[in-house]
């Protein structure tokens, strides 16, 4: 596309124009129209919004492959970006190629969520090491608790704050909300993957 | 919860949002911000009593042109960075000015040493430089962390740091009109230690203000 020609956003019937072509560089008809509905969902439509981070799905879940192994992982950090970028909506610039934008955030949940795993399992190294100190006790529930605590510790920062304060601490969401700086909505989305990603670890859900 | 439906609770009752202005309007903004919080601190600080004479010697000129082009690259550099797409290398855009505000500095002790001899290099503790550029660097610190609280899930510590640095710098552009310190040595010293005090306060607390700013 030459420079300020304009393309049309089918979502919205308004005009969209892409500025320089240094950065419109390798913006193919899919980036064009992958911007041209972030637009839109930028003005409030919910529709354009759905079906444009429908059609990223593919695009997030093979960058997050890159960096982590796990499929449930995968799954997470792919979650992660879609939350983060619901959040960062408004840095979006039309005048600029959508694909690098969405890969940035997806590749920055991917990053934190390897850190956090290899963070977790130099935790868990440290756990096995220390297995022979206390002999009383029930080993089997000493076992599975070990096991929680790790499994526990393995869950993003946000998720084991929201844990923690609402199902261990049992505070209601407004107080939850109020001691962490995080909103009631982050808060029961977090507790809810929080808990789902744990019974899915000791095999409570199919 | 599955991807899918996550997607369908995102959308749900989605709000529209206002994009944000470019990281040069984000700059002009913040600028004349600064540039009305410094006029304010000289009108009630009044200018230095040397101010013509001052002015005058190329060093003072030097000195607060580089200063300016830190205060501006800096802030430049965190509106950048503070945008998911942004190349990292953007963080060393002020290195360069900072340089030249150090040689500039280093200049001056030269001239100074052999203006005055062994006498330049008297060190006394200056405490107004460092309540001025601490006290105002830091409200200021918090501003610019509000203005970019949208970096806060993408790179908030280095956005946090070139805030504080861009603010310091702009305090310390304040502080040389309407302060008098003739000595290039203490300006280096005390300048150069409130503008790396009011650095790394914004980034160690930066990111957490950034996270509560971004939730409210």
């Amino acid at each position: 596309m030459s420079d300020g020609q304009p393309a049309t956003c089918f979502w919205t019937a308004r005009p969209v124009t892409v500025r320089s072509t240094n950065l419109g560089e390798g913006r193919d008809a899919r980036d064009l129209r992958w911007s041209a509905m972030m637009v839109a969902a930028q003005a409030g439509d919910a529709r354009a919004y759905s079906s444009l981070l429908r059609e990223c799905l593919p695009l997030l879940r093979a960058i997050c492959r890159q960096r982590l192994r796990e499929p449930a992982e995968v799954e997470d950090a792919v979650q992660d970006t879609l939350l983060t970028l619901h959040r960062v909506r408004s840095t979006y610039d039309p005048a600029r190629p959508f694909r690098p934008w969405i890969t940035a955030i997806a590749e920055r949940r991917a990053l934190d969520r390897g850190r956090g795993l290899a963070r977790s399992m130099a935790r868990n190294t440290g756990l096995e090491a220390a297995d022979h100190i206390g002999a009383g006790g029930d080993a089997e529930h000493r076992l599975m608790s070990a096991d929680l605590h790790a499994a526990v510790g393995a869950l993003p920062v946000s998720q084991r704050t929201a844990l923690r304060l609402t199902k261990i601490e049992g505070l209601s969401l407004a107080e939850a909300s109020a001691r962490s700086g995080l909103s009631m909505g982050a808060l029961k989305v977090a507790t809810h993957r929080a808990v789902q990603s744990l019974r899915r670890k000791f095999g409570m859900e199919p | 919860m599955r991807t899918e439906d996550l997607i369908s609770r995102l959308a749900q009752g989605l709000k529209p949002v206002r994009r944000l202005p470019s990281p040069l309007a984000m700059l002009a903004l913040w600028s004349l911000f600064c540039a009305a919080i410094m006029a304010a601190a000289v009108l009630v600080a009044g200018l230095r009593e040397d101010f013509a004479a001052w002015l005058v010697n190329g060093f003072a000129l030097y000195s607060m042109i580089s200063a300016a082009l830190v205060a501006l690259t800096a802030g430049y550099a965190a509106f950048e960075l503070a945008l998911p797409d942004r190349d990292q290398r953007w963080a060393l855009l002020p290195v360069l000015p900072a340089i030249g505000w150090l040689v500039t500095m280093g200049w001056g002790c030269l001239a100074d040493l052999a203006r005055l001899g062994p006498e330049a290099f008297n060190l006394s503790i200056s405490v107004p430089c460092l309540v001025f550029i601490i006290g105002l660097g830091l409200p200021m610190t918090a501003t610019i962390i509000l203005l970019t609280r949208h970096a806060a899930l993408i790179r908030p510590t280095p956005v946090a740091a070139l805030g504080g640095l861009s603010a310091a710098a702009f305090a310390s552009l304040g502080l040389t009109v309407a302060h008098e310190l003739n000595a290039a040595l203490m300006v280096l010293v005390w300048h150069g230690i409130a503008v790396l005090v009011v650095t790394c306060i914004g980034a160690l607390t930066g990111p957490r203000l950034m996270r509560r700013a971004a939730t409210v």
